[in-house]
């Protein structure tokens, strides 16, 4: 954590274009950072970190408390799942908010308030009308201090998680999910999903101690992060925050995540699913941490954009030209430890599962020895802005994406090293990072696919394909 | 990082978000009549939305035109046709050069094709109009329809019937189910997506002539909201106007059919657990004043992932039956991962509908009768004085947040003016404060009954469950971790033996390979 009332970043200039004079003037964006909005870092003397941006939303606040701790930190046997679990153990009330009262006020203000948990983090939030602000960091922070459930309870909420990993097992992705990361990892917590291995998500209902535990070692105000944005006065909300967080106690738990070592061969694994479907393609290549400094994740953005946008030559062969798949994304999902490099390709016919899978390992193979042109590189760099730009227009929506930084440094301004990084980026960045990260003895293989005769029944697992999808509270 | 958002139409959830599934109701009317020019000689119509200050456009440039305009035997032509607009190219250029064009500006194109309204929606940032506009208009003026495309978007249709949605969602699949089986015979009861033999039949020239068809000038709506300047405003009247001026013969609805007692689709497959849909369709719709008399009920008893609903509270909260259980009064389709609505799927009739979320096999019975019996309590007791007034307080100021961002607040415009209504946020400020108890609670037993249901199960043994339910023995709940409360336990035995009105004759299964054929 750093200094107190340091103001991280003073007004920047909106800098994508406002100026149009006549119509099919083209403006090109300038400036050089790639948030656009004031953000004001504040740093408690309990560490609680408390972040104000000021966005043009009048009479709306988006207010999000970000816990640094996510399925990363489920480190024990038989633990799994556990983070996402607790979180809907959040919603289950205090002493003097319990649960219905907690719902009844936040109904009263008409308030959309949900939470998720990822890999790496966990968040909580509530958009809202701004003149609800005190009474929404009054219930917030009872929660945070005083969270208390009855055994009970806590054995009733572990319903709703089996109920949430139900609702997912259906779908081919959860499996795939559950099943490359299993195989991919050996030590390290990024090997079960965040909804956890089922066995664990069954076992629940018997470890409230365990919960306990768990609230005691991370809703610690060092750990998190409170963050609002919209109508929102930046020294108001620090005071509001002295006012309601000053109380709250440091923790002392400091967790160790086991390394994973480094992989040594190729892994391949095969899923039966028990319905009819194409099969599926997912080839995942140990990559490296979320980094705001280093240029190892960031080339590796840019070769996911080369590769796999819609515009790449890889997929306007694979998907367009030749048809030979429906699905094809790729890229490196940030995260705090080293996590994967995935690919998941729907082959359509079966039997081009294997050409599928050359004819992408060849695209991977061809980034180490041919440079790619600068034009090209140009226009990644260009859509990595715009799709960043254009993906902030509410209030919930510019919380959603500082919250996702703020859970990986702890630091907000890393959206703006990272898109500098990017900016930076030169042909030798893209061929050394697939050189550094594209071996074959480096990467897992698992194909989904139907065979007449598989068993029925659930083989799911849990979230998005993408770990930073998480799961949420309902 | 920013993932590669997933290709229109790959993965069933992305794509029933842009093209989805089907809804209802029962009487004719009035007000549903566009508001502005219809005639002949009536210039196109526009909604706008201007932001100066906003660096962003959206667009949504939509034909009155919808799954309903399907030729017999040929269902699914509206979607392929929007599908393979949207991921094609113009007269001049291929779909990859389209691409390759778009992709600098990181702006989109996407399709959303629904019962009555076809909605292409575009985004781009205002550094790039011009170049974006040309693009736009070029594809939907002077769509490519190549080939390679058509094909391309077929099989992906194709497949979101065959591998995504009748073996990899099954919550989808429960709701398609409903919409099956409540408007048996009625124009909106294929899915919007069509039907494997239809989609199957379809050949370029259908295609091109649905097109002629439907783009028309009297069946548009060009919607744009943002920072633009209004010289492309006029650009876009005078692009557009090369459309011929004719337009679609509205499509009769006739009023759905009577549904008789508790009518059950068990939907057979290898399931994790048993997804439930329940609805009904009922008469009511935004351009109707107890439209908003039933939303204050139904937020009561089910509002959408909220912990408001008793469903909510009562099945997951106090049982853990499952992740959710929410109602809703008109079609409603969640926009991405947010917890509002996705605009333009706006339709002439409603229904009304209970979404129960998958529960363990064992205790899926238990779940349709604790849904169905909250449903009638609602029915005959309506919301308590408390309850009526803490929920409306809720949706005045809820509803506020439902125009979040640009395209969604330019989409909730155009529904509005479909229905024939104010702005609908500012209709439900006006209706809501003027709302008394008595008046909601006799929408309810105009409107809603727990009689008359159709109802979706979609699980593994359904022959099994079939018998049970046929039975009309008790279903009791079995919980992870037995319950000790008195109260809970007393409930439970009302629950589990509470009265289905079944209808014998209208019960059967299906195997979920077999659905959506033809």
């Amino acid at each position: 954590m750093t200094d107190p009332l340091k103001l991280v970043a003073a007004l920047v200039l909106v800098i994508l274009g406002t100026r149009f004079s006549a119509w099919g003037e083209e403006t090109p964006r300038g400036g050089s950072k790639v948030f656009p909005y004031p953000v004001q870092v504040t740093v408690l003397e309990n560490g609680l970190k408390v972040v104000a941006v000021p966005f043009d939303n009048p009479g709306l606040v988006a207010y999000w408390t970000v816990v640094r701790a996510g399925s990363r930190n489920e480190i024990e046997p038989g633990k799994s799942g556990f983070a996402h679990f607790f979180e809907h153990m959040m919603f289950r009330g205090t002493d003097a908010y319990p649960r219905e009262r907690y719902n009844a006020i936040l109904k009263e203000l008409g308030a959309d308030h949900n939470a998720f948990t990822t890999d790496d983090y966990t968040a909580y939030h509530v958009l809202a009308p701004a003149s609800g602000l005190e009474t929404i960091m009054t219930l917030e922070s009872d929660r945070f201090m005083n969270l208390k459930y009855t055994v009970e309870d806590f054995k009733k909420e572990a319903g709703a998680v089996l109920g949430e990993y139900n609702k997912n097992a259906s779908s081919p992705f959860q499996t795939l999910n559950e099943k490359i990361r299993d195989a991919a990892f050996t030590a390290h917590t990024y090997k079960h999903t965040t909804i956890g291995f089922l066995r664990d998500v069954k076992e629940m209902p018997n470890q409230y101690e365990y919960s306990l535990q768990f609230f005691d070692r991370y809703y610690r105000p060092e750990n998190c992060a409170l963050l609002v944005v919209g109508d929102v006065d930046p020294k108001r909300l620090v005071d509001l925050a002295r006012k309601f967080y000053g109380g709250w106690k440091r923790g002392s738990y400091q967790v160790e995540i086991p390394a994973e070592p480094q992989q040594t061969e190729e892994k391949r694994v095969e899923v039966d699913w028990p319905n009819p479907t194409q099969p599926y393609l997912d080839m995942g290549y140990h990559g490296p941490a979320f980094s705001d400094t280093q240029v190892d994740l960031p080339a590796l953005d840019l070769v996911s954009q080369l590769l796999f946008s819609e515009a790449a030559p890889l997929y306007q062969k694979l998907v367009v030209v030749e048809q030979e798949v429906d699905l094809l994304i790729g890229g490196a999902a940030d995260h705090r430890d080293p996590y994967l490099f995935e690919i998941v390709a729907r082959v359509k016919k079966p039997e081009r599962v294997a050409y599928v899978e050359a004819t992408i390992t060849a695209a991977l193979e061809d980034l180490k020895t041919k440079p790619i042109p600068a034009d090209r590189l140009g226009k990644v760099k260009s859509h990595l802005k715009y799709s960043y730009a254009m993906g902030l227009d509410t209030a919930g929506s510019v919380a959603r994406s500082l919250a996702h930084y703020i859970a990986l440094t702890s630091d907000p301004e890393a959206v703006n090293r990272v898109y500098a990084i990017y900016d930076r980026i030169t042909p030798e960045d893209v061929r050394n990072a697939a050189r550094r990260y594209f071996a074959r003895t480096g990467r897992t293989v698992v194909i989904l696919s139907h065979k007449e005769g598989a068993p029925a029944g659930a083989q799911g697992g849990a979230g998005a394909m993408a770990a930073a999808a998480g799961v949420t509270a309902r | 990082m920013t993932p590669r958002p997933l290709p229109v139409a790959c993965g069933l959830a992305a794509f029933l978000s842009l093209m989805s599934i089907g809804a209802a109701d029962t009487k004719e009317k009035k007000t549903m009549k566009p508001t502005s020019n219809q005639g002949a000689e009536a210039p196109i119509r526009m909604s706008l939305l201007p932001s100066p200050s906003s660096p962003l456009v959206a667009f949504r440039i939509q034909f009155r035109c919808g799954a309903i305009n399907d030729p017999p035997g040929k269902e699914g032509l509206n979607a392929l046709t929007a599908m393979t607009i949207a991921q094609g190219g113009t007269r001049e250029l291929t779909y990859q050069e389209v691409t390759e064009r778009l992709y600098p500006m990181a702006a989109t194109i996407d399709a959303q094709a629904d019962k009555e309204l076809t909605t292409f929606i575009g985004n781009v940032h205002r550094d790039h109009l011009k170049a974006y506009y040309d693009l736009l208009t070029g594809i939907l003026l002077q769509p490519r329809f190549d080939e390679s495309d058509f094909k391309r978007s077929r099989d992906i249709l194709l497949a979101a019937i065959e591998t995504n949605l009748r073996g990899n969602d099954d919550e989808g699949l429960g709701k398609a189910a409903l919409q099956w089986l409540m408007y048996d015979g009625h124009p909106y009861q294929k899915l919007d997506i069509g039907t494997v033999q239809g989609l199957k039949s379809i050949t370029l020239d259908d295609m091109k002539a649905h097109y002629r068809r439907c783009a028309a000038q009297r069946n548009a709506v060009l919607g744009v909201a943002g920072g633009f300047p209004m010289g492309m405003v006029d650009s876009l009247r005078q692009d557009f106007a090369v459309l011929p001026r004719g337009g679609t013969p509205e499509v009769k609805l006739d009023k759905p059919r009577a549904l008789s007692g508790v009518e059950v689709m068990f939907v057979e497959k290898p399931a994790p657990a048993t997804a439930i849909s329940i609805g009904f369709p009922i008469g009511v719709t935004r351009a109707d004043k107890d439209f908003y008399a039933l939303m204050v009920a139904n937020s009561y008893l089910g509002e959408h992932r909220t912990f408001n609903g008793r469903l909510m509270n009562k099945m997951r909260g106090e049982r853990g039956l499952n992740y959710g259980d929410y109602s809703y009064i008109e079609n409603f389709i969640q926009d991405g991962g947010s917890t509002f609505p996705v605009p333009n799927i706006a339709r002439r009739q409603q229904y009304f509908s209970i979404w129960i979320r998958p529960v363990p096999h064992p205790n899926a019975l238990f779940a349709l009768r604790q849904a169905v019996r909250e449903l009638k309590m609602l029915v005959d007791g309506g919301l308590s004085v408390q309850d009526f007034e803490a929920t409306r307080k809720f949706l005045l100021n809820y509803s506020r947040l439902w125009t979040q961002g640009l395209s969604r607040r330019l989409g909730t415009k155009m529904d509005s003016e479909f229905y024939g209504t104010k702005f609908f946020i500012d209709r439900i400020q006006e209706e809501l404060p003027r709302l008394k108890l008595e008046d909601v609670n006799a929408a309810v037993k105009r409107h809603l009954q727990a009689v008359n249901l159709a109802v979706a199960i979609v699980t593994e043994n359904a022959s099994a469950m079939k018998e049970t339910l046929l039975s009309g023995k008790p279903t009791p709940i079995t919980y992870q971790t037995p319950t000790t409360s008195e109260a809970l336990l007393k409930e439970d035995r009302e629950i589990e033996a509470f009265p289905l009105p079944i209808n014998r004759e209208r019960v059967r299964v299906v195997k979920a390979q077999e659905l959506f054929e033809k």
